[in-house]
């Protein structure tokens, strides 16, 4: 194509951010807060914070299948309909019709996607805990696959900076396994919970604390600046909370960014390649392709950041081949795709509870309790590496438990109009190792409707996960037959696969030595340091917490070492 | 191409584009035209749809509240069978049904109506641990086929009291009739229960 000057001009950014979701806003913001003229390439649709929230306030009749997904649905959301209820009418516009975009499997993977703005901050489980220092050095200290570049003190104050704008609720308990952050007030515990609390205290020395979640409780007025209110309790997040309650792109990083008037989005935009110059031996752009039109345009920028999501951001480094890098861009080491981890669940426990029978709630608490890592903790040995977390919680039963139970008529009519008795329940959370073999690449031959290469999965569980797993259940069955409750049940799926957890993390690793990992220390492109890639991409091993702040943190982190190196004209 | 494809087009072609919820809309509206072409016809007869009705009703009477007729149920049950459910429960869901009409169910009286469902809740039992739907492995898009040649589904009995009570306590009439129905709670608190307190909804 032919560029004139002009508008090339037209064209050229300071920095351009490749993915609105999680880490892409946090990095518009970041770099907008610092100057930069900023351009944002979302691939999907746009949506409004509040205005497209379409189910946000609907009744439960006013949805057709009550929550429950369609065939016409199943088929369309295919990889979504394997974790179970994501594609149903509630909230099936924020994620991806896996049906158009399609990818390939030579192993099984569950890949959840949200291509629109936002990206999965629209829907994601909010929990939110710091990483661990010994997590940092896990690998190191076993020897598995490689160190990470950084520790814990050089992430502790970006952890700080991005939780007190995220606003996140919870409760500090002093805990090296779960190192505490800045909170607003915690959400109560029910009073089987604080049972169950008190007892796995006491006789398992095992601790339990209130989910740490990015549900504002009380809105500080950084919060309220941006038009979030408080958390109304209807735990309805999915569909997007028009009182910003909960934190997303959308309702958080996004606005901070615009207020800056130094933010541009492009929406439906592809990007296909970033562009490398063999001159400058830097990227000077991207390349992108308008998914409605087709037509290819070029941006310019003195930053590129990668926010795609980890394995688009994989797969786009894949696609931008030079003579430089004829395997992809930042692929000396052929790390790039490879050590695919996630936290694998669909695996726990449940049980009745006797007892609590008029303590109440009202209102729906959009969070869970939270047991940290004890496995291969202190003078915990196990026979497999690394641990997991749990969550879950009690929950009075509803008028669901008569679907099971014998009767009909109506005194069984009359019965389940009132409450029922508590259950309590939890699924595991569990780390996975980095395996050079679980990986992603690009199909040679098959391309999308937009011409761009296929993505193709070829990972599984290894013998750590699956041995984990079973030690899972056992615990978590162990826990609530100590805590002295009934009628207890472990469960393990079995039709899981890496992916489900939609915390898809590790295919672009830091790391000291360019040889084996793919970015530096400050999540720079080794050999091509103008690139950066922030989402879980860059992660070196999976720890077992849930990963979003760590990932806005390392982003919030990079962007301002991107804006320092820019102002010393190292980049 | 699709008709929504095709309408976007044409958008496209004349320089605008269509906001979200106007596409949402012509999703709705594609929905309602037509189904996809892999939708699987599920036909009841006029006796069979009396009967859903009859039998949906005596789960949920109407009381001093609304009953499942009142409520919308039947016609519910049919359409989510032929939406969300694949062939081993419309096979299983029909065995159901044609027991019931081998007893003649639409002439039995209140007493023996009552008498015939305890029967069919006994024979669940059983049959749950005979159909025992598997946990299928769905390692791939083939495996997923592979699953609709399951020959048995979900008991009858189950799938009809699980519809009939999803249907009622999800209508507008059931869930404001039967629960304390708070669309915005405010506010989270641990409370104590009053004397015949009934439950919250959402």
């Amino acid at each position: 194509m032919n560029l004139n000057l002009k508008a090339q001009k037209a064209n050229t950014y300071d920095a351009i951010v490749i993915g609105s979701g999680m880490t892409g806003g946090m990095a518009a913001k970041e770099l907008t807060e610092r100057g930069m003229q900023v351009l944002m390439i979302e691939r999907g649709r746009e949506v409004k914070h509040i205005e497209d929230y379409d189910t946000a306030m609907k009744g439960p009749w006013e949805f057709p299948h009550r929550g429950k997904v369609s065939i016409q649905s199943a088929e369309e959301y295919w990889a979504n309909s394997r974790f179970g209820t994501l594609a149903n009418e509630e909230t099936g516009e924020f994620f991806t019709d896996d049906k158009k975009n399609p990818y390939i499997e030579k192993r099984p993977f569950d890949w959840i996607r949200a291509y629109h703005t936002g990206g999965k901050s629209m829907h994601w489980g909010r929990q939110s805990y710091r990483m661990n220092k010994k997590d940092f050095e896990a690998n190191a200290k076993d020897g598995i696959a490689i160190d990470w570049p950084i520790r814990y003190e050089d992430l502790e104050p970006w952890y700080t900076h991005v939780e007190k704008f995220v606003g996140i609720s919870g409760q500090a308990e002093g805990w090296e396994v779960l190192p505490d952050g800045h909170y607003l007030p915690a959400m109560p515990m029910s009073a089987p919970e604080l049972y169950f609390r008190e007892t796995m205290m006491k006789k398992l020395n095992r601790p339990v604390t209130i989910g740490r979640i990015a549900n504002l409780t009380k809105p500080q007025p950084w919060h309220t600046e941006l038009g979030r209110a408080s958390c109304q309790y209807r735990s309805k997040c999915a569909r997007g909370c028009p009182y910003g309650g909960y934190y997303s792109s959308l309702s958080g990083s996004i606005p901070a960014a615009r207020k800056t008037n130094k933010l541009t989005v492009l929406h439906d935009t592809i990007a296909s390649e970033v562009i490398y110059d063999e001159k400058t031996k830097k990227a000077k752009g991207v390349r992108v392709i308008n998914q409605n039109t087709m037509a290819v345009e070029e941006f310019f920028a003195k930053i590129v950041f990668l926010n795609a999501g980890s394995m688009n951001s994989a797969a786009l480094l894949l696609n931008s081949k030079s003579s430089r890098f004829p395997t992809g861009l930042g692929n000396d080491s052929d790390q790039v795709g490879r050590n695919i981890m996630d936290h694998h669940l669909g695996v726990g426990a449940n049980a009745t509870v006797e007892g609590f029978e008029n303590d109440y709630v009202f209102g729906q608490r959009p969070n869970a309790l939270y047991i940290p890592r004890f496995r291969n903790w202190g003078t915990d040995k196990k026979d497999f590496l690394r641990g997991y977390g749990y969550q879950g919680g009690a929950s009075k039963s509803d008028w669901k438990r008569g679907i099971t139970m014998d009767g009909f008529g109506a005194s069984f009519k009359e019965d389940m109009t009132r409450p029922g008795t508590w259950t309590m329940g939890f699924g595991g959370f569990g780390e996975i190792l980095p395996d050079p073999s679980n990986r992603m690449f690009l199909d040679k031959d098959k391309k999308d409707k937009w011409g761009i290469p296929m993505i193709v999965f070829d990972a599984a569980f290894g013998e750590n996960e699956l041995a984990m797993r079973k030690d899972m259940m056992a615990s978590a069955v162990e826990m609530l037959e100590v805590a002295g409750f009934k009628n207890v049940s472990g469960f393990n799926r079995q039709d899981t696969h890496p992916g489900l957890g939609i915390h898809d993390m590790g295919t672009a690793r830091m790391g000291k030595d360019p040889k084996t990992s793919v970015l530096n220390k400050f999540n720079q492109v080794h050999d091509c340091k103008n690139v950066f890639v922030t989402d879980g991409a860059a992660m070196v091993s999976s720890s077992c917490v849930n990963p979003s702040i760590t990932y806005m943190a390392m982003t919030a982190r990079a962007a301002n070492h991107a804006v320092e190196e820019l102002k010393k004209q190292n980049l | 191409m699709n008709r929504r494809d095709a309408i976007q087009r044409v958008a496209l072609l004349l320089g605008g584009t269509f906001s979200a919820p106007t596409l949402l809309a012509m999703n709705h509206w594609e929905g309602n035209a037509g189904k996809s072409a892999s939708a699987i016809d599920f036909n009841v007869t006029d006796q069979q749809k009396l009967i859903i009705a009859e039998v949906a009703e005596m789960i949920i009477p109407r009381t001093g509240t609304p009953g499942a007729k009142d409520a919308g149920v039947p016609a519910f049950i049919v359409m989510m069978l032929q939406d969300c459910y694949k062939k081993p429960e419309h096979v299983s869901f029909l065995e159901g049904i044609k027991n019931l009409e081998q007893k003649d169910f639409l002439k039995l009286d209140d007493s023996q109506r009552t008498e015939a469902l305890k029967q069919v809740e006994r024979d669940t039992v059983e049959q749950m641990k005979a159909y025992q739907v598997q946990q299928t492995k769905m390692g791939d898009n083939e495996d997923r086929e592979q699953m609709a040649a399951q020959a048995k589904g979900i008991p009858y009995w189950r799938l009809m009291k699980e519809l009939t009570m999803l249907g009622y306590f999800t209508s507008e009439e059931g869930i404001k009739s039967s629960f304390d129905y708070v669309p915005i709670p405010g506010r989270l608190e641990m409370i104590q229960l009053k004397p015949n307190q009934k439950s919250f909804a959402y």
